[in-house]
């Protein structure tokens, strides 16, 4: 019997401790990101199988060619695809660094530049929101010429019609980088809610800013399906 | 039990990222982005660029939660329990991307 019990006190599953060696929230904040990954994979596959149905020579829609719907960039006139959404990618990436900065400010117990690395973090997520809503708003206006789809002059773009091509187009551009964006929105939240306790001293008295942690892992996400966003709807 | 979340806490910390190591992979994942530009405009369309531009995601994903989301310092069990899963994704993408393909050719026969 006590044999059984000293074998089992070195397993790391024998109880006790985490046998992953982070702290439960931590670990459930990786189970959720996984759960969150099979819902945005769902939906980017759906995007390739769209796509894909759209892709032979009797389709009566082409899918459209991402260059020539984003190809806007704001205050100047010229057609510049892929700018515009590369700069909310570095918008976004920064804001990953910004967070990255601020755990590492939060595993020294410096209260001031978690502050700042938080507000920095803040700001480019906001930043991004502030270009998605810029992008929307070109994608759902449209172009002056419009398009004609099935003899119909179609200006911009909404749930049941879209002047660049097949109806899916559109909707999947809207619920994928929709989703994303709330996600962003939401993470802008907590990064909010996080920053006041900062600024309260919540995780000083705590004794660690693990809290930033499990935020931060989240932001990183949301940053990572944009890579994913960025590759399938505007470069491929 | 707050013990054990303490130590769990504690014990992760020795191998941990410095700031130095998040410049440097802010500036690959740059890098990357900008090379991303680079092709498009410099290469023609093509499945084997589609494929550069799959390849250079996965990169970046390597590095976004290897570094900044701290997974290359975990337990491999953590490792293990978090990203095989998504092979299940693989199999969607296979199975989806080929029914795609034969709806194309069958749905718009009439």
């Amino acid at each position: 019997m006590s044999d059984t019990a000293v074998f089992n006190a070195k397993s790391p599953w024998s109880g006790g401790k985490s046998p992953f060696a982070v702290s439960p929230g931590k670990l459930m904040m990786w189970v959720f990101l996984l759960s969150d990954a099979f819902t945005f994979s769902s939906l980017l596959t759906a995007y390739g199988c769209q796509r894909f149905l759209a892709s032979s020579d009797t389709a009566p829609m082409k899918w459209p060619d991402p260059s020539v719907v984003f190809n806007h960039f704001p205050f100047l006139h010229e057609h510049l695809p892929l700018l515009f959404v590369s700069l909310m990618t570095f918008i976004l990436i920064y804001s990953s660094v910004t967070m990255v900065l601020a755990v590492e400010a939060g595993h020294r117990m410096d209260k001031k530049s978690v502050l700042y690395y938080m507000f920095l973090t803040i700001l480019g997520g906001i930043a991004f929101l502030s270009c998605q809503a810029w992008e929307w708003t070109m994608f759902i206006g449209g172009t002056h010429e419009g398009g004609i789809i099935n003899g119909v002059q179609v200006f911009g773009a909404n749930l049941n019609v879209n002047q660049y091509g097949p109806a899916a187009f559109a909707d999947l551009f809207f619920i994928v980088t929709g989703f994303h964006g709330f996600h962003v929105l939401s993470g802008v939240v907590l990064n909010i809610i996080i920053y006041v306790n900062v600024a309260a001293g919540t995780y000083e008295r705590r004794g660690h800013y693990e809290m930033i942690e499990k935020v931060g892992l989240y932001w990183h996400f949301v940053d990572l399906v944009w890579v994913f966003v960025f590759t399938f709807f505007y470069l491929i | 039990m707050s013990q054990a979340i303490d130590n769990a806490h504690n014990d992760h910390h020795e191998p941990s990222m410095t700031v130095k190591t998040i410049w440097l992979v802010f500036w690959i994942l740059l890098g990357i982005t900008v090379l991303d530009f680079v092709i498009y405009f410099m290469m023609p369309k093509s499945g084997f660029r589609n494929f550069i531009f799959i390849g250079f995601g996965v990169v970046k994903s390597y590095f976004i939660v290897g570094f900044f989301m701290h997974m290359r310092y975990e337990k491999v069990r953590l490792m293990a329990m978090i990203i095989l899963p998504m092979a299940f994704v693989l199999g969607l993408i296979a199975a989806l991307l080929y029914e795609g393909g034969v709806w194309s050719l069958t749905k718009w026969m009439e």
